[in-house]
């Protein structure tokens, strides 16, 4: 019968991108550019796209080549040794991540959902909520994205369209005023926030068409692009840097500040952060079930149940690491630009070479005999 | 070891009264037949399933008396060739396997010098007949019921749909009770492999007896711990003949007018038979309802839990200052209100399905317009409280399926618990585990979420048929647990269409 084929569609895998990439991008970048003049987060949104772009154009190279699934890609290409680096490497980055969106998005709910609740019981709860959802399964994962695309998108849509109302275009000016390495450091963060990508490479044996992954998720891609350009410009005509640079998450304080025409409630800031609680909570999962997947692969324990709580506890832990100790973010941040993003882009290219060597290699051996 | 008929009626009568001694509902009858009255029969029925009123029109009369006008020498004869005539008449060469078939509601005929016992069928049984349903009513459409025979109840799917390729497969289930159990489908429309599983889940238990479909519904389910049914429940013929129209499979068991349909899914759940009868617009629109209804039965007093305690910003201050003074002299903590109403509203449900008829209406009455108000007075509750109940109630009834909506009304009470804890993040921590859940939940290989999820397998064609149903013309294709190349289900002749 049709379920428990370990198969998702392609329009499964696109809802999921865009929820995995949407939620930490459009919290965290508008804050980011803030630091720019006038709207020039528009040309790092593009260059940052731009790079995303050329990840995709690796990732769909390599998706190519891949006979299997990505873990054997990766042994077969680069070798036994380097293939396990890499998955390490991976793992590194996926736990990481979780640990980071699982405090982030722990904090969202503090300050947004809950001030009086403990730290440890939401980020239980959230974890729980977490190991559930990727024991489920990916099939079970892309069911809940797809079915709460709209119910998240509509919302958010209606807000924004109402929001562009009060938006002062003078605040968008000065155009092309901020200095390179403002631009480039803004560039590289939306680049960060589209690494999570990546994950498409360990979704080819659950995909339905692995042949059109490498296009879904492009077009993934230019819809997290577009709806975060449109979210920075709203939120920068109405803040302006300066506000919006003080502000923690500017875009749930305007959701708070929107007035709906005919509306019932006075705010909407606690009803829309639904909208990044799922979106979080999406990214938060993946990053369990690839860790999970990758530690599966690493250790050969293909049937061990107690590997996603292994991870689990890792990502706490490393959550935990964020909370507490405040100069782990930075830390955090130079991990993601100088190891995570550079290890992204070098592996991906390392293998192609490698293949290509290989694939050579072969032709001519094949030629002599 | 199975006792073997042999030509010997004494011996016959006598293993078969040993096997059925202490019995006294058990009518056993010798009767002398042939011209002369030279050769013994015997008859057995149970005392109520054998028409004496009409005994001489009955099938074993009418053989009885042609009996008696045959030459003895030729009475064997005629029973082996001629008795195959009466319908449903069926010779057991086991002394086990004649009481079976007796316990059926049939007449059991042994005849001295014949070697097998043929079982005769009568009125059989006292049933109810056909009767309007008391639940899963309609505004349009037919009121016939299922009742507790299971042939009866097969024969009102057959008078519905027509054709040979509607196939009933029979088994028994339970070692005692020995249910005849009906799986009816179209085997032209069925996905492969599903009568095969539900087949294999029928022979993985072995229990004493089932006395209704709810037993069989419970050993088949595949997620035991889960609040909600992995089968729909009916007890119209008309909505199973539908279910079966799409490929569906039903079961139907002896001594139940509840019919289970497989695969079932949340779609298939808020659907009722005159969805399909009315018009688009107005089905539509009460589907809709439906569906908004089915997640307020959920979710309705938590949420305001959440409101009222966490995040009163959200609500205008004129509002707020009204729960607040309504709130006014309740000596309990809002949580603890909505906790007592639900149980007293829970109570007065309980009290209302017990009690007979009348009585139920009256207690319904008493208990939501004497006891709320009394409450009211009384500041125990306050009346947006009773709002609230209230509310989250009328919502519960309005999801069609009794088993469905039982599931959302005891996910209220954890829904009360996290969002009365913990506000609004409690609600989406709710919604989040109820989505998980049900995403990974399946009926027979079918995702429960279908087809909001994996519309894409039939070429997003099911989506028509969900908030809204879209007009018929719209719904060519059966949905996608119909065996694929089988899901037309209606063609338009462009020509007629435009006359």
């Amino acid at each position: 019968m049709f379920a428990d084929n370990w198969k998702i569609s392609l329009r499964q895998i696109r809802r999921l991108l865009i929820l995995d990439l949407f939620g930490m991008s459009s919290l965290m970048l508008p804050r980011i550019f803030s630091s720019m003049k006038g709207a020039d987060g528009i040309f790092c949104l593009f260059l940052g796209g731009a790079g995303g772009m050329a990840l995709l154009w690796l990732m769909g190279a390599n998706l190519k080549r891949i006979e299997k699934d990505y873990y054997h890609y990766m042994k077969n290409t680069a070798g036994e040794f380097l293939g396990d680096v890499f998955m390490a490497f991976y793992f590194l980055y996926f736990v990481t991540l979780s640990g980071y969106v699982l405090y982030q998005l722990t904090t969202l709910v503090l300050s947004w959902l809950l001030p009086d609740g403990s730290w440890l019981g939401v980020s239980l709860l959230l974890l729980l909520l977490g190991v559930y959802g990727s024991i489920q399964g990916i099939e079970g994962r892309a069911r809940v994205y797809e079915i709460i695309f709209w119910f998240l998108g509509i919302p958010l849509l209606i807000m924004l369209f109402f929001a562009a109302g009060d938006v002062n275009p003078s605040y968008w000016t000065p155009i092309v005023a901020s200095h390179g390495s403002s631009l480039l450091e803004g560039s590289v963060a939306v680049l960060i926030f589209l690494l999570p990508i990546t994950a498409l490479l360990f979704l080819i044996p659950y995909c339905r068409a692995p042949k059109k992954m490498a296009a879904c998720a492009k077009s993934s891609l230019f819809v997290v692009i577009f709806v975060n350009l449109v979210i920075y410009l709203i939120l920068l005509g109405i803040f302006g840097t300066n506000t919006m640079g003080v502000l923690s998450r500017p875009v749930i304080t305007l959701m708070g500040m929107i007035k709906l025409p005919g509306g019932f409630f006075t705010r909407q800031d606690v009803l829309m952060t639904a909208v990044w609680f799922f979106a979080l909570f999406a990214l938060l999962n993946t990053g369990i079930f690839q860790g999970t997947l990758l530690i599966k692969e690493l250790l050969q324990r293909p049937q061990n149940r107690w590997c996603v709580w292994a991870t689990a506890v890792l990502v706490f832990f490393i959550a935990k690491g964020f909370f507490e100790h405040s100069f782990l973010e930075d830390v955090f941040q130079r991990y993601q630009i100088w190891v995570a993003l550079p290890g992204m882009f070098l592996i991906l290219l390392i293998l192609l070479a490698a293949h290509k060597v290989r694939t050579g290699k072969r032709v001519r051996e094949g030629g002599s005999s | 070891m199975a006792t073997q008929i042999t030509s010997d009626l004494q011996e016959n009568i006598r293993n078969f009264e040993a096997l059925f001694s202490d019995c006294e509902d058990i009518k056993k009858r010798k009767i002398k037949v042939g011209e002369h009255f030279g050769k013994e029969c015997y008859i057995a029925y149970i005392e109520v399933a054998l028409s004496n009123v009409d005994w001489k029109d009955s099938a074993v009369g009418k053989l009885l008396e042609k009996l008696r006008s045959l030459p003895e020498q030729e009475l064997t004869d005629y029973v082996k060739e001629n008795v195959g005539g009466i319908s449903d008449a069926q010779p057991f060469g086991t002394l086990e396997d004649a009481a079976q078939g007796m316990l059926t509601g049939d007449v059991l005929f042994f005849l001295d010098g014949y070697h097998k016992a043929l079982k005769i069928p009568d009125k059989g049984y006292p049933g109810r007949g056909v009767y309007e349903t008391e639940s899963e009513k309609v505004i349009r459409g037919s009121n016939e019921g299922f009742s507790e025979s299971v042939k009866l109840n097969t024969a009102l799917i057959r008078k519905r749909l027509r054709s040979p390729h509607v196939k009933v497969k029979e088994t028994f289930v339970g070692r005692r009770t020995n249910t005849n159990v009906d799986l009816v489908y179209l085997k032209d429309l069925i996905y492969p492999g599903m009568l095969e599983e539900m087949e294999r889940r029928l022979k993985e238990f072995e229990i004493d007896g089932t006395l209704d479909s709810g037993i069989i519904e419970q050993l088949t389910e595949k997620r035991k711990y889960s609040p909600f049914p992995q089968f729909q429940t009916t007890q119209r013929p008309d909505r199973a003949a539908m279910a079966i129209l799409e490929g569906r499979i039903v079961l139907l068991s002896d001594n139940s007018p509840v019919a289970l349909i497989l695969p079932a899914t949340y779609n298939t759940f808020i659907q009722t038979s005159d969805d399909y009868y009315s018009r688009w617009e107005i089905a539509s629109f009460t589907r809709a309802l439906r569906y908004l209804a089915s997640f307020l039965a959920m979710i309705f007093p938590g949420l305001y839990l959440a409101m009222t305690n966490f995040h009163t910003q959200i609500l205008p201050t004129d509002l707020l200052l009204s729960l607040a003074a309504s709130r006014e002299g309740v000596p309990f903590p809002a949580m603890v209100e909505v906790i007592l109403m639900e149980i007293a509203f829970e109570l007065l449900r309980e009290a209302g399905v017990r009690l007979p008829g009348a009585n139920g209406n009256t207690i319904g009455i008493v208990g939501g317009l004497i006891i709320g108000q009394a409450a009211v007075d009384a500041n125990i509750v306050s009346p947006i409280v009773v709002i609230v109940v209230a509310l989250t109630a009328l919502c519960s009834f309005a999801v069609p399926n009794e088993e469905f909506a039982t599931a959302f009304r005891i996910l209220k009470f954890l829904f009360i618990f996290l969002c009365g804890s913990m506000g609004f993040f409690g609600f989406l921590a709710g919604v989040l585990a109820v989505l998980i859940h049900l995403s990974h939940l399946e009926s027979f290989g079918i995702p429960y979420l279908a087809p909001f999820v994996g519309a894409d397998l039939n070429g997003y064609q099911d989506e028509r048929d969900t908030f809204l149903r879209l007009p018929l013309e719209f719904l060519k294709k059966r949905p996608v647990y119909t065996r694929q190349g089988a899901r037309t289900r209606l063609r338009m002749e462009r020509g007629k269409e435009k006359e």
